[in-house]
């Protein structure tokens, strides 16, 4: 489904990602640990194009196409959803407003005709029930003033309305109370799916007793320094990353 | 004095007020004006915005309009569930059948004033506005024959929002509106009121002169909404003139559409101490359209505040103005006074020209201001697009957002009902999901 | 506030450049008319078309009255009570090398801390000296010669480089630009020329010290620098003028063109006497400063203006090729009865233009301050792009600053970014540093060098440390 090859990327000239590799398969979860400023979210944001972030080699296939050349809506249109670690807030553009544009853009990318506004409005709050949302949120502006559980809910909500192919979130379970982190896990696991992948960002192991990893990989210094089975996250709550950089600093010498 | 000024003058040649205080507000309007030049390009204040569909228009505007009837213009006159005491004008002639069937004691026409509301008019109309330096403002003193008082006494709180409602439609000849509003806020009073300029929606002929003044004393609160809506042809010149007693609060909030001339001046007087002044204000012209909004904000003395936002979309061939003085006195110490003002373009052949300044004699003050022009937030437009919105119909939903985030603070659920339809059609917005919104 | 007594003691710190210099001088009786500028041509020996070109801009000056939108209230100027032109008397024999120069004259620049030898020397600063209307002595002058660059005074350009003069000179800043450019146009005395070919890196910085040295003189310097094609140069204007009590009237014009691809850095540090603590005598400072540039061209302009009684000066970019790029970097600082309206122009023309503006004015005692700015992005400036940020500092509550921003756009796609703040000098930060041992004038010579770091920086070294001297000079104990 995604396949990443020696991917490298500069923030401001700064090199974060040096040369990263990453196979995801139809269906598969990956997590993705590792210490702060590793470059987790410049995958994100590389992936998904953000402006800023300057790909200096390698490459990142959805299904065969290429996805760094293209724009942030086409990716996001072929099926590439990234849940935010800090979504932005949107003063005055409306939330439901907000849904229904994107929603009807990805539709429209799949040949469907758009939703009229009176079965997107029940969709919508269909979902935000799924997510604990209070139907108010949908008018209120795009994230404005929403703690940040709620902004991470509204993340997940939306991942829900586009039913992406791929999805990364980003730190979706930092901050978020023992309720949000399961609605959190039941919205992942309710879209588990062959043809849907994960990948998974996160610190704390507790996310992943909820939403069960294929495989767990270590992100340090701007490469994946160790993979393994879901046990690998254990061990590293456990024992922190240091004695992955020994280990790696051994290998290496 | 040249014919022009003849001209508009003789818009008050027969009509004489039976208030001795109109009749000594336009004789000294009067004088003012002829005084006066009628501004150029050359005038600062008027460097962007030419008078020369006013001054060159051939038949002129010096006559008032024929009576016309109230007939299909229900729908113009009333704000949907505004709950408001409603004083409708057509053509600058008061329409009984669109106004409210009842008396109201706060609100009343001068020419029907009992003794204490002439009293009140004798002391403060004209009070609040320096015609010397408005000449459109001595225009309106000069011509002033009928106009309305609102007036709240003594710590009283109105209850009913006053609407004042100017509509106007095409006539055979262009025609003149002089329209005067007189606020008087007693010791902390509180009142809203909504002035509301609609017209047909036929080519206007006609020039509006609308003058608002407002006393707000000590302690009282004004909330203000002017509202200048669809007016294709008109040309509307005029202001708000505000004055502010100790620890008064006015809050204002302004919308201009647009038309072949819209000229607002908006004055603030900051004269004893304490007061806070809100300016929001919201422009959006269209088609060969200008509109120029030109604030001032006098802080005399210590200790006030101003915080001002005004933002504005200019579509098409449309030109937009804006100018945001701060003037802070030399004693006007421990003044806080902010303004923003941010622009749209949304085409090749739309212009803006803004100009904030500040003027600070006082050292120990807290001021900024910022303008921008098109400048949307990029972080925000990366949002939209990783969901799959492009790049151009996310800067679309910025630009509508941007304008709808003024709207959402509105006090009144009504006006912003009212506004926003306008705004999501102008936006090509999904205007059946925007019921469900805000 | 704190400490008064130690502020007025501070604020009546007089001039430190007030001095004059006994030099023998010609000078021509005060009066402006036709024959005031045939004077002054046949007596440089200029050619036909340069005495036609003053008297095309004497007769449009005589139809323009003085501006009157700036912020400041300098008193009627009567322009027949001034005198057109004067130099040295020993004019005649000119000295060819900075050795041969009048020692008196050397001695001037001593006393100003400004050792011409050694700083040209050291610091490998080529030297134009402009005292009063006539240029003394260059230096380098073979170094650059080698590398093509031309750097000579206006006067001798017109003779050596008459087609590049002739090609260029008026065509930034027209005759009739305004009145004080047609002014200039009409009687300019001299200044500096500045050719660099095309593809060359001036190999030095190139400076010139200008003074205002006799009575009653106007002063009337005209610069024109050219930077052909991807060349660069770095220019330095620095000026400080002895004490004086009747007002002198200058009025400079400043024209820069910068060809494809090439640069153009130009700082200036203006120190001419501001008049006394009662606001008697100082320079009028009224000057025109504009540049073009050309496809993917740079203009900077830094500026530190601490003297003058009147400051009127905008340093403006016709930003006309595409990608090119205008910055403005300025302090100005102002003190009793000082009055400064100063600020840019940014015409944005080209695509993808861009612009910055970085100002922060200073008032202290009973002075005037403002930023006046133009910002236009024309219908062609496609994805261009303004940023402006204006900063006043108020010290003491009899002053004033002002923000006279005019944006104007007519482009959709061009981005326009303005700020202003103002604030003081507050007690808290002066009491923070006095809690700290630090005295009140060293906290608010610190607070303001912090205030104006952003400009300070784009200055060229040895200039900066001069800027930050007389920041001081001029500040200091104004803080009430
Ligand atoms: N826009 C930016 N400008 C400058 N530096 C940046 C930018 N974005 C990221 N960086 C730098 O890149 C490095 C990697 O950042 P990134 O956000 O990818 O880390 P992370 O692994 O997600 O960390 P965390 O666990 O704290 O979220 C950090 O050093 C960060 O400071
Ligand atoms: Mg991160």
């Amino acid at each position: 489904m995604l396949t990443i090859k020696d991917l490298k990327a500069n923030v401001e000239d700064k090199n974060i990602l040096k040369g990263l590799n990453l196979d995801i398969k139809p269906g598969e979860i990956h997590a993705i640990m590792g210490p702060n400023g590793a470059g987790k979210s410049t995958l994100g944001n590389v992936l998904s194009g953000r402006e800023g972030y300057e790909v200096t080699g390698g490459t990142a296939e959805l299904e065969g196409t290429d996805l760094l050349d293209l724009d942030p809506e086409e990716r996001a249109r072929l099926g590439l959803f990234l849940a935010f670690q800090y979504p932005v807030e949107i003063p005055g553009v409306s939330n439901l407003e907000f849904l229904k544009a994107s929603v009807d853009s990805v539709r429209a990318a799949q040949g469907k005709d758009p939703l009229d506004s009176v079965s997107f409005l029940k969709l919508a709050r269909a979902k935000c029930k799924l997510v604990n949302l209070d139907q108010s949120f949908l008018k209120r502006g795009v994230n404005e003033g929403f703690s940040g559980g709620e902004k991470k809910r509204n993340e997940i909500m939306q991942m829900m309305l586009l039913e992406p192919k791929i999805c990364i979130l980003d730190e979706t379970d930092s901050g978020l109370d023992i309720d949000a982190l399961q609605v959190v896990a039941e919205g992942v696991n309710s879209l588990r799916d062959p043809n849907r992948s994960f990948i998974i960002v996160t610190h704390y192991q507790r996310l992943l007793d909820y939403i069960v990893p294929d495989y767990v990989h270590v992100l340090a210094d701007g490469k994946i320094v160790k993979s393994g089975g879901k046990e690998l996250a254990l061990e590293l709550e456990e024992k922190g990353y240091g004695w992955l950089e020994d280990a790696a600093e051994n290998g290496a010498a | 004095m040249t014919d022009f000024h003849n001209g508009l003058l003789a818009v008050n040649d027969e009509a004489n007020s039976p208030l001795s205080a109109v009749t000594a507000l336009n004789s000294s309007g009067a004088d003012s004006f002829l005084a006066q030049e009628i501004p150029t390009r050359k005038t600062e204040a008027w460097k962007y915005t030419s008078l020369f569909n006013l001054t060159s228009n051939e038949e002129g505007y010096g006559r008032l309009a024929e009576t016309h009837g109230a007939a299909g213009l229900d729908g113009l006159a009333t704000i949907p569930a505004l709950d408001a005491q409603r004083l409708v004008f057509v053509n600058g002639q008061y329409s009984k059948e669109l106004s409210s069937n009842t008396e109201h004691k706060n609100v009343v026409r001068f020419s029907q004033a009992d003794d204490a509301q002439k009293s009140i008019i004798a002391d403060n109309l004209g009070s609040a506005i320096e015609q010397e330096k408005h000449v459109f403002g001595a225009l309106n003193n000069a011509i002033t024959t009928d106009g309305v008082l609102v007036h709240v006494g003594k710590n009283e709180q109105l209850k009913t929002n006053i609407q004042i409602t100017h509509i106007t439609t095409p006539q055979a000849k262009a025609f003149t509106v002089p329209a005067r509003l007189l606020i008087v806020l007693e010791t902390g009073a509180q009142a809203t009121v909504v002035e509301h300029f609609a017209s047909t929606d036929d080519e206007q002929n006609c020039f509006v002169n609308a003058i608002t003044e407002a006393k707000v004393g000590a302690n009282a609160r004004l909330n203000h909404y002017r509202l200048q809506l669809i007016q294709e042809g008109s040309i509307q010149i005029g202001g708000v003139h505000i004055d502010l007693d100790r620890d008064a609060n006015y809050d204002s909030f302004q919308l201009g559409l647009g038309a072949k001339i819209v000229r607002n001046d908006i004055n603030v007087n900051h004269n004893v101490g304490g007061s806070h002044c809100e300016l929001v204000g919201v422009y959006l012209p269209q088609n060969k359209q200008l509109i120029d909004f030109h604030s001032n904000i006098e802080h005399k003395v210590a200790n006030c505040t101003t915080s001002e936002v005004f933002r504005g979309i200019m579509a098409d061939k449309s030109k937009a103005v804006f100018n945001g003085r701060i003037h802070i006195h030399p004693d006007a110490q421990k003044t806080l006074a902010e303004l923003s003002n941010k622009n749209l373009l949304l085409s090749n052949d739309a212009t803006i020209n803004t100009k904030p300044e500040l003027e600070i004699y006082a050292d120990d003050v807290r001021c900024a201001h910022g303008a921008t022009i098109a400048q949307l937030d990029e972080q925000a437009r990366f949002y939209l697009q990783s969901r799959g919105i492009s790049a151009a119909e996310a800067d679309v939903m910025l630009s509508f957002g941007f304008i709808n985030e003024l709207l959402e603070n509105l006090e009144l659920d009504a006006i912003r009902n009212l506004i926003r339809p306008i705004l999501a059609q102008r936006f090509g917005r999904d205007e059946e999901l925007m019921k469900h919104i805000g | 506030m704190t400490d008064n007594a130690e502020i007025d003691r501070q604020i009546g710190r007089e001039y430190e450049a007030g001095f004059i210099t006994d030099v023998e001088s010609e000078t021509l009786a005060p009066g402006l008319n036709e024959d005031t500028v045939r004077f002054i041509s046949k007596k440089k020996g200029e050619p036909e078309w340069l005495l036609e070109w003053r008297l095309k801009a004497f007769n449009a000056w005589k139809e323009m009255t003085p501006p009157n939108w700036a912020q400041v209230q300098h008193l009627d100027i009567d322009f027949q009570d001034v005198s057109y032109y004067s130099e040295p008397k020993s004019m005649e024999d000119r000295p060819q090398s900075l050795d041969e120069v009048d020692p008196e004259l050397l001695a001037t620049y001593e006393k100003l801390g400004i050792p011409v030898h050694e700083q040209a020397a050291l610091a490998g600063v080529a030297v134009d000296v402009v005292f009063d209307s006539v240029s003394l002595g260059t230096t380098f002058r073979e170094t650059l010669a080698e590398s093509g660059v031309i750097f000579m005074p206006i006067s001798e350009a017109v003779h050596e480089h008459p087609e590049l003069v002739q090609k260029y000179m008026g065509t930034v800043v027209p005759q009739k630009d305004n009145y004080y450019a047609a002014l200039n146009s009409a009687v300019f005395s001299d200044g500096s020329f500045v050719y660099i070919p095309k593809g060359v890196r001036c190999p030095m910085e190139l400076s010139t010290y200008f003074r205002i040295n006799e009575e009653k003189t106007g002063q009337f310097e005209r610069t024109l620098i050219i930077a052909d094609e991807a060349s660069h140069v770095s220019y330095l204007e620095g000026c400080t003028a002895p004490m004086r009590d009747e007002n002198q009237l200058h009025a400079a014009v400043v024209e820069l063109v910068a060809h494809d691809d090439a640069e153009i850095k130009y700082s200036t540090v203006q120190n001419w006497y501001p008049g006394d603590s009662e606001g008697k005598g100082g320079i009028y400072n009224f000057v025109t400063k504009r540049a073009v540039a050309h496809t993917n061209a740079k203009v900077s302009w830094t500026q530190v203006e601490t003297g003058s009684a009147i400051t009127w000066k905008y340093p403006s970019c016709i930003l006309k090729g595409d990608n090119s790029v205008g910055e403005f970097y300025s302090v100005a600082l102002t003190n009793n009865f000082q009055e400064a309206d100063t600020g840019t122009k940014m015409i944005h023309l080209g695509k993808n233009t861009k612009s910055t503006i970085i100002t922060k004015g200073i008032s202290a005692g009973k002075s005037q301050n403002s930023y006046r700015g133009l910002v236009r992005m024309g219908p062609g400036a496609k994805g261009a792009r303004n940023y402006t940020q204006c900063d006043s500092l108020l010290i003491g509550d009899k002053c004033g600053a002002h923000t006279f921003p005019y944006i104007e756009s007519k482009n959709p796609s061009a981005i326009v970014e303005h700020e202003a703040t103002t604030s003081k000098v507050s007690d808290e930060q002066l009491f923070l540093c006095q809690q700290r041992g630090i005295d009140t004038e060293k906290a608010v010579s610190m607070i303001v060098n912090g205030f104006c770091k952003e400009v300070f920086k784009e200055l060229p070294m040895e200039f900066a440390v001069e800027a930050g001297k007389l920041l001081e000079v001029s500040l200091e104990g104004s803080v009430g």
